[in-house]
């Protein structure tokens, strides 16, 4: 009797969920709900939604490019009335895009642009900006001289490529600072801490560590012990709440803040308004803060 | 002389497997190739059909030396092998089968049509009538073997080696396979023929090459005497081919009663008693197998029951049926019977593994010491304990297999086809065993194919056909005849079918 | 006696002596790699895979693969961390709670294989999505802290013995002597080698194999805490595609994927192989992409050498 019941209720709680509002139905296919960032994103996305009256159906297309396309896909056979993409990869999301405005119905990209073809509006922080911001904090903690290095991402990814661009061309500034290291840990906080270790073998004088994401900023602070913050400066990306609460603890010395969770209001803001037949720019960026132990306050909130 | 080998030598770490064996074969003569099993006989026919490269001798064809490096020289020169195991892809048409691995093409693509007619044609030339376009796996094993024969036909073999081509054959299509053979002697294929029945030998043979011990011992023509034969093989004369003792019967040990499973055996009902041999004689695909399976609990039954001393075994349950005392060595020693990758000690040790743990350990130590002991009392011969069970020769793994149930201590035998692919000595070392076994209390189920063997070495015969018990005779009074009138009983009409 | 024990010895000083290859070329190359404290820190970075590796030997040896260790790993780290957290459990409670969360990962993949006839690629293809996607449930996507007491096992014990290395010898000591020792162990190797075999000797055959994929959970599991305990932080997507370091670090120890081989010291020299080799790569700062590259060459030659020794021998 009871598992029934339960089963009401929770049929009869979708549907209040579907029917309410004005019922603008918005899809969503986000590129992995594996990485608290992207969760936090969707978490942006779905508190905007509600507050709009929109109903947001969010896919997780699971680091899979052509599942992605599969998503965006049935999204135009369910009759939604605007897409928000978040690319797996910006190349391969083009076919995905196409099959949408084939039919009408408009796409947001978010987080990372979509090449080769046009959608209605990008939402994204500007990632090579990112990176020549991350330079730039952590030559101004280390002094502007020693050595440094770098904690790639998954290579391949337009995330790594971007921010480690953006990073080469900020680093250039300080001819004192040396870049001894450039390795791969994916992304990886356990990767991160095992690079970090052999990396510290190799090059024991290292004073600043720069990361492309959070994740393996954290694992390098693991493999860096009491040092972290000390005697070497990490500068990570992305300022998740854990790498906003290293910050305020002080081992991470700053972090390149993008907000993913307003990332996800402003596309769900973006896409409420063309399914709506109203134009908005072609792009909008969100901008990248970065976060330190001064100002770290500020982006907990948000 | 189309091929001669000299002076052939091969060693595997422990064992020296040749000896300098020499072997000449003219064309259009069926050269049979004798001796015990371990003598040497797999390892010559290996180099010659490139399995193995000699360590010394040397190999001529044509009088002209050749090396043969492996499958794709020897068939190239030649020379066609046909193993006990079968090399056929079961899932493939027969005509595929045939054309494995140079199909005829049109276009680049498969001309099925011409593969179609030529396996036809290759059938035709064995004398099987059977569909090009028939799935290998439902064919029968005799005419799975007729397809290799055909296989080395449309390579052309100059050369034909036949590793005991007889050892799973009934009477009659060992006729068949004579016939096919003397039509290749005479168009002038040269055909070694290894087979462990020494009356096959006058009737195919031409000459005969012994070995012993890995050297070759004598060349003689296929006409002298048996005894000679076995004399030259063994190295000593055997006395008796089947030294059945009878021992004295005492209470029955395995009670079977009404056995049926639908579409496989009907209604089987039998006692086999403490000091006893009962063979079960029948054609092959007359049940036994399957009987023999249900009884140890292998396979599930549909009806009847199964007492050991006088206790109901649950169905389907080995462990239950072997907690009970009962033991199979079954047919197919090599699928069924051994883990071939394992050592002899670890596969006389599997059966009493549970047992032999205590505080969730293995007695290691004590398994060993009991394998030794069975492996010293069955007399098989080996490096040691480590040696893999792969390396050894088929009486010596059947050997291991039986052994196993004697380190367990089964008071209750079944054993499925033991001899097959035995040689002689070595089958009257299974049957001394069987012997010690009845006189020490113990109950046998002895399944055979071998006529003279059932009658031989059992007290009792019980015969199948078609799924069903046909007839009982005291060994005393039965004869092959007897045996064979009965195997052939055409009981559909009494089935209720 | 000599035969099988030099032969055994043999097929793994095919992957000892690519270790030690490995291990003398990487000296060479680079000053840095033959220090006290980098050999440790290889140990440490060996011990997540070894551990998994330990377990997915089971199941090599009785012939069957484990695709699901790795998500069982995560999962496992997760149930710990999330009951000791938001559960408020007593972290020894949460701790036998993650192993029987590991064992149940196992079971079900068992039973799936042993009853419900699957073949073990795909019950286990099965279990590496759902035990990933419970992960991701529980923890809502985001990592959750370690209880402070089992983060210590990330720690060292005194300045320089850390403590993942010492479990992963304890655990490969455990394996070795399931293995060898005790009735699951030898069944699995019956199992491997002859199915029919093993279960007309008697052999549970289904009942082993319920042991087998039981045991490799639980050493999944053990593997997910002490990756947790290295980073204070159970992740929901850890371990992700450390199932295949696991089954190379088996087969390159010399096991064989059909069956009936494998031996937990084998397949610690396997761990070993691929944590020298990463540890070595960033050393020698090669780059990202050449890594991918050098990793799978040096698999494929470590199992081409202990093959064509093996060849050798007979």
């Amino acid at each position: 009797m009871r598992i029934p019941a339960i089963v009401m209720a929770l049929a009869l709680g979708l549907t209040a969920c579907g029917g309410g509002g004005d019922g603008l139905e918005i899809g969503m296919s986000v590129s992995t709900l594996n990485n608290p960032y992207f969760v936090q994103l969707r978490d942006g996305a779905q508190a905007q939604a509600d507050k709009l009256g929109a109903t947001l159906t969010v896919t997780d297309a699971q680091n899979d490019a052509s599942q992605q396309v599969n998503q965006v896909q049935n999204f135009t056979s369910q009759n939604m009335k605007a897409i928000i993409l978040n690319p797996v990869d910006s190349d391969a999301a083009a076919p995905a895009v196409t099959a949408a405005e084939r039919v009408d119905v408009p796409v947001i990209a978010v987080d990372r642009g979509v090449n080769g073809v046009e959608v209605a509006q990008t939402v994204a922080s500007d990632n090579v900006a990112g990176g020549k911001l991350a330079a730039q904090e952590l030559a101004r903690q280390m002094g502007e001289q020693g050595q440094a290095v770098v904690l790639q991402g998954t290579p391949g990814t337009s995330a790594s490529r971007d921010r480690g661009r953006g990073f080469e061309e900020g680093i250039k500034a300080f001819p004192n600072i040396q870049v001894v290291a450039r390795q791969p840990a994916d992304f990886d906080r356990a990767k991160g801490l095992d690079v970090m270790t052999n990396l510290l073998q190799s090059h024991p004088d290292v004073t600043g560590v720069f990361a492309e994401n959070d994740e393996m900023a954290l694992g390098a602070i693991r493999a860096l012990g009491s040092r972290a913050g000390k005697e070497v400066k990490v500068v990570g990306f992305d300022g998740t709440p854990h790498g906003l609460t290293a910050v305020k603890d002080g081992t991470l010395a700053a972090t390149i803040a993008q907000q993913p969770k307003l990332l996800g209001q402003r596309a769900v803001e973006a896409a409420v308004k063309v399914a709506r037949g109203e134009t908005v720019e072609k792009s909008v960026a969100v901008p990248v803060k970065v976060a330190t132990q001064q100002n770290v306050a500020e982006f907990e909130t948000s | 002389m189309i091929l001669r080998a000299e002076g052939l030598t091969k060693s595997f770490p422990g064992v020296r497997a040749l000896d300098g064996v020499d072997l000449s074969l003219r064309p259009g003569e069926v050269h049979v190739l004798l001796g015990e099993n371990g003598a040497g006989k797999s390892t010559l026919i290996k180099i010659l059909s490139g399995a193995y490269r000699p360590d010394d001798g040397r190999v001529l064809m044509d009088g002209r030396p050749v090396e043969i490096r492996d499958a794709g020289d020897a068939r190239r020169l030649g020379i066609s092998t046909i193993y006990q195991e079968f090399n056929l892809v079961p899932e493939l048409s027969v005509a595929e089968n045939l054309s494995l691995g140079r199909p005829p093409r049109r276009f680049g693509l498969i001309d099925s049509a011409a593969m179609m007619r030529r396996g036809g044609e290759l059938l035709d030339r064995v004398g099987v009538r059977v569909d090009p376009r028939t799935p290998v796996r439902r064919l029968g094993i005799a005419r799975m073997q007729m397809v290799e024969i055909a296989k080395a036909l449309a390579l052309d073999a100059r050369v034909l080696i036949m590793d005991e081509p007889t050892a799973v054959l009934t009477t009659g299509e060992v006729g068949k396979l004579f016939e096919i053979v003397r039509r290749l002697r005479d168009d002038g294929v040269a055909i070694v023929f290894i087979t462990h029945h020494l009356e096959e030998i006058a009737e195919i043979g031409d000459r005969v090459t012994v070995l012993r011990d890995g050297r070759s011992v004598a060349e003689v023509p296929a006409g002298t005497s048996q005894d000679e034969l076995v004399r030259l093989m063994v190295g000593r004369p055997i006395d008796q081919q089947f030294p059945r003792r009878p021992a004295e019967l005492g209470e029955p040990l395995l009670s079977v009663r009404g056995l049926t499973r639908t579409g496989a055996f009907d209604d089987i009902s039998f006692e086999v008693r403490a000091g006893e041999v009962v063979g079960l004689a029948g054609l092959v695909g007359a049940g036994r197998t399957e009987v023999a399976r249900a009884v140890f609990g292998a396979d599930r039954y549909d009806a009847g029951e199964v007492f050991v001393r006088g206790r109901r075994l649950p169905p389907a349950d080995v462990h239950a049926a072997m907690e009970a005392g009962l033991g199979l060595v079954p047919e197919d020693r090599k699928g069924q019977g051994l883990v071939l990758g394992a050592d002899i000690g670890e596969n006389l040790g599997l059966v009493t593994l549970r047992d032999a743990t205590r505080a969730g350990f293995v007695d290691l130590k004590g398994q060993r010491a009991a394998a030794a002991r069975v492996a010293g009392q069955l007399g098989i011969r080996m490096t040691g304990l480590d040696q893999e069970v792969r390396t050894l020769s088929g009486g010596n793994q059947q050997k291991v297999v039986i052994g196993k149930w004697l380190v367990a201590e089964a008071g209750v035998l079944i054993l499925d086809e033991p001899t097959r692919g035995v040689d002689v000595a070595a089958k009257v070392e299974i049957y001394q065993l069987v012997n010690a076994l009845t006189d020490s209390g113990h109950a046998v189920l002895m399944i055979s194919s071998d006529l003279p063997e059932v009658l031989g070495m059992s007290d009792r015969i019980l015969v199948m056909a078609r799924g069903r018990l046909v007839g009982e005779l005291p060994a005393a009074e039965a004869t092959q005849d007897g045996v064979m009138a009965l195997a052939v009983t055409d009981v559909a009409g009494s089935r209720a079918e | 006696m000599p035969s099988k024990r030099s032969a055994a010895w043999l097929a793994e000083n095919g992957a000892v002596a690519a270790l030690v290859v490995l291990v003398v070329a990487l000296s060479l190359l680079s000053s840095d790699f033959l220090s006290l404290t980098n050999l440790l820190n290889v140990g440490v970075q060996a011990a997540v895979t070894a551990i998994l590796a330990f377990g997915s030997t089971f199941v090599i040896v009785t012939g069957g693969i484990d695709l699901s260790v790795g998500s069982v790993a995560a999962l496992s780290a997760i149930t710990l961390a999330w009951t000791a957290t938001e559960g408020g459990l007593p972290w020894p409670a949460a701790v036998v709670l993650s192993l029987a969360t590991g064992v149940a990962c196992g079971l079900v993949n068992a039973a799936l294989i042993a009853y419900g006839k699957l073949p073990p690629f795909i019950a286990t293809l099965a279990m590496l999505g759902i035990a990933r996607g419970l992960a991701l449930v529980i923890s809502q996507g985001s990592p959750i802290a370690m209880p402070e007491a089992v983060s210590h096992l990330g720690d060292t014990v005194g300045r320089f013995l850390p403590i993942p290395v010492l479990v992963m010898l304890v655990m490969g000591v455990v394996a070795a002597v399931i293995l060898n020792r005790t009735y699951p162990g030898r069944a699995m190797y019956a199992i491997g080698g002859n199915e029919e075999a093993a279960r007309l000797s008697g052999i549970k055959v289904s009942r082993i194999k319920l042991v087998t994929y039981a045991l490799s959970g639980a050493f999944a599991a053990v593997a997910g805490v002490v990756l947790a305990s290295r980073l204070a932080s159970a992740q929901p997507q850890a371990a992700a595609g450390y199932e295949l370091d696991a089954i190379a670090a088996v087969v390159i120890g010399g096991a064989s994927l059909s069956g009936g081989k494998g031996r937990a010291l084998g397949t610690l020299v396997g761990a070993l192989i691929l944590a020298v080799l990463r540890n070595g790569l960033n050393l020698l700062s090669v780059s990202a992409f050449w890594q991918q590259v050098v990793i799978g060459v040096v698999i494929a030659l470590a199992v081409l050498v202990d093959t064509l020794r093996r060849r050798g021998t007979n």
